[in-house]
């Protein structure tokens, strides 16, 4: 029998991600947004409270936490704003290659230092001229002697200008395609690396987004994770870690969604009583509900796969892909229920919709996690 | 320094309440137990006299339902606590201050203690009455409350802080004493998750349920005090909403109620 109760463990990590996201994160969401600052002293404090490196194993100075659990604090994260969760569950996506591909001997040289003490990575795969077709990767990187001469841009890349880490995927050979490509550790400091300025963004603008550049970035070829042609499935392996994350983060902004227009429901009034008493109202809350609980189940049953052993391709894909759909339609209703209120920026809910948004569109469009999805189903019946 | 900390779990702050099928209790069913927030405060007390104090050591009790004894207490190992013991109460006993506190002075007793650190009452039932008990049980002075404590290692006594109506008094005792700890006094921390994912795995000593009844009775402790009716507060009324289109018609209807209704203004 499938058991949905969450440990007392869980409901601990639980607990202690609603507290942070409730004391520090929610109080700041609105003049993050507003001004599009990134606020770093919440980041450190994400980190100093073990909220951060949440998938490195604690033998690297990680949290070491399951998925389910991953997924059950950034719900509670994106509940207070999705924004700033993204730039404190960056990290984990940009560790997961050096997890995946990593030797021994790079994950302590690497990841424990860097877990030690407060620092920001970013995952560079997404280029100018593509995102979701990750094959066709520009930045080159060209062997020389005992080192790869690294020179492309990449774009859309998250906490760009803070890291002090990024994981770079470039091709090696062009002509091999996504044979090509292999995945690369690059320190900041590494003359060439040149993060651009931040991007004004619709959404999530408590996060930090800018290109990197690679200007003839020279960096040794022990900085290069797994064999020459790994890259892209590090790349691929990596999403699949982390997509799960991404439908509790659209989860969390749609349960915010709810809680929200619930409440606002039964204080407003209109002829004579609170609107939650009208039934065009209860059916809104009730749809909304329903996705999200839905959402939920969908990515703990993908955390819950994932966390068995297994890939967890398709179901990761459904999880991310329904959950920010429906986090775009709860978020919508609940601005309806506001009426024009709700579309004032005073309130919290037209934040909601601009926040799902991203959801939808970044670590892999819905359009390719529906394309996945349908080969895994179309396999069964070949 | 051996300190002791009490700590109970108490409904979390949001937690609908509503009576039990009995009418004279709160229904446990739904709602989740909490560290008190006086019990929390003296808990981070009791982290900092440790860490102000190199080799000390913090030992945290909680008398209740053994599940919800067992959650408070892993709650304050997570934010420092070295060990912990749950101590099973007999059924009814929790609105019995006197037996309550019996039950704990049992439990402190069974080992070192040079100082009794808990809140100055529960943020449930608040009889604000167990620091004196304990002292009074104990035979230790008891102080409360008390909003800052230091220790004198080298006299051998404590520096305690209380506030009153008329001020704040600065008194000292040697140990051991029993200090009720007012909340706010100071700024509880938030544990950190590796010491959460530890906390689950702790070991949590156990006095159970028959050792305290055994310990009542030899104490000739009956059950004086039980609940005959639960209610919640009535909703509050008498709230008032002024209907205006411009502020300065809000400024004058409101000046004109609490003039003339209100009877506050001249």
């Amino acid at each position: 029998m499938p058991d949905f109760s969450l440990t007392e463990e869980d409901r601990s990590l639980q607990d202690l991600a609603r507290k942070f996201a409730k004391g520090d994160m929610a109080p700041h969401a609105a003049e993050c947004d507003r001004a599009g600052r990134f606020p770093e002293e919440i980041y450190r404090k994400a980190f100093e409270l073990g909220l951060m490196n949440l998938n490195v194993p604690t033998e690297y100075g990680g949290s070491g936490l399951t998925l389910l659990q991953q997924c059950v604090i950034v719900e509670e994260l994106a509940h207070a704003c999705a924004g700033m969760t993204t730039s404190i569950i960056a990290n984990c996506l940009a560790l997961e290659p050096i997890l995946l591909g990593g030797s021994e001997e790079q994950k302590r040289a690497i990841l424990t230092p860097f877990c030690g003490s407060y620092h920001l990575a970013s995952f560079c795969l997404t280029e100018p001229a593509g995102g979701s077709d990750a094959g066709a990767i520009a930045t080159r990187a060209r062997p020389d002697g005992d080192s790869y001469v690294l020179s492309g841009e990449k774009c859309f890349i998250t906490n760009g200008p803070h890291a002090s880490l990024y994981t770079v995927f470039a091709s090696v050979d062009p002509a091999l395609k996504h044979r090509g490509i292999a995945a690369f550790v690059v320190p900041r400091g590494t003359p060439g690396v040149v993060p651009g300025r931040e991007e004004e963004k619709m959404g999530h603008r408590a996060s930090s987004t800018s290109t990197v550049r690679f200007e003839e970035a020279r960096i040794p070829k022990g900085n290069r994770l797994g064999a020459e042609g790994d890259g892209f499935s590090i790349a691929m392996r990596t999403l699949d870690q982390t997509r799960t994350p991404i439908g509790a983060l659209a989860t969390g902004i749609a349960q915010a969604a709810i809680d929200h227009a619930a409440a606002y429901s039964l204080k407003r009034q209109t002829f004579g009583k609170p609107i939650a008493e009208h039934q065009a109202i209860q059916f809104k809350l009730a749809d909304m509900a329903m996705k999200v609980a839905a959402s939920r189940l969908l990515t703990w049953q993908s955390a819950w796969t994932i966390d068995r052993g297994e890939r967890g391709t398709l179901e990761s894909s459904m999880a991310k892909c329904f959950a920010s759909d429906s986090a775009m339609r709860v978020a919508d209703e609940a601005i309806q229920i506001f009426g024009g209120y709700g579309y004032m920026k005073d309130y919290p809910v037209e934040k909601l919709l601009r926040d799902a948004k991203l959801a939808q569109i970044y670590e892999g469009a819905n359009e390719i996690q529906r394309i996945v999805i349908a080969k895994q189903l179309l396999k069964a019946y070949e | 320094m051996e300190i002791v900390v009490l700590v109970k779990a108490v409904p979390e702050g949001e937690a609908r309440l509503r009576p039990d099928v009995t009418g004279t209790e709160v229904d446990p069913e739904g709602v989740r137990f909490v560290l008190a927030g006086y019990d929390e405060s003296a808990v981070e007390e009791a982290l900092l006299l440790k860490e102000a104090n190199p080799g000390s050591s913090v030992h945290a009790i909680s008398l209740g339902p053994a599940a919800r004894a067992e959650e408070v207490l892993r709650a304050t190992l997570a934010l420092g606590a070295d060990r912990a013991t749950a101590v099973e109460a007999p059924e009814g006993i929790s609105h019995d201050p006197l037996l309550v506190a019996r039950a704990l002075a049992l439990a402190v007793g069974r080992g070192p203690c040079d100082l009794l650190l808990l809140g100055k009452q529960s943020s449930d039932s608040q009889s604000g009455v167990l620091p004196a008990l304990l002292g009074a049980l104990l035979g230790r002075p008891d102080l409360a409350p008390v909003v800052g404590l230091r220790f004198d290692a080298a006299a051998g006594r404590f520096e305690a802080r209380i506030s009153g109506e008329a001020g704040e008094t600065t008194v000292a005792a040697p140990a051991p004493i029993v200090v009720g700890l007012q909340q706010a006094a100071n700024d509880p921390r938030t544990a950190k998750l590796p010491m959460i994912l530890r906390s689950r795995k702790a070991p949590i000593g156990r006095i159970p349920k028959a050792e305290v009844e055994a310990a009542l009775a030899a104490a000739g402790g009956r059950r004086a005090v039980a609940p005959t009716a639960f209610r919640l507060p009535p909703p509050r009324t008498g709230a008032r909403l002024i209907d205006y289109t411009t502020p300065e018609e809000a400024a004058e209807k409101l000046v004109r109620i609490l003039g003339e209704e209100a009877k506050v203004l001249p």
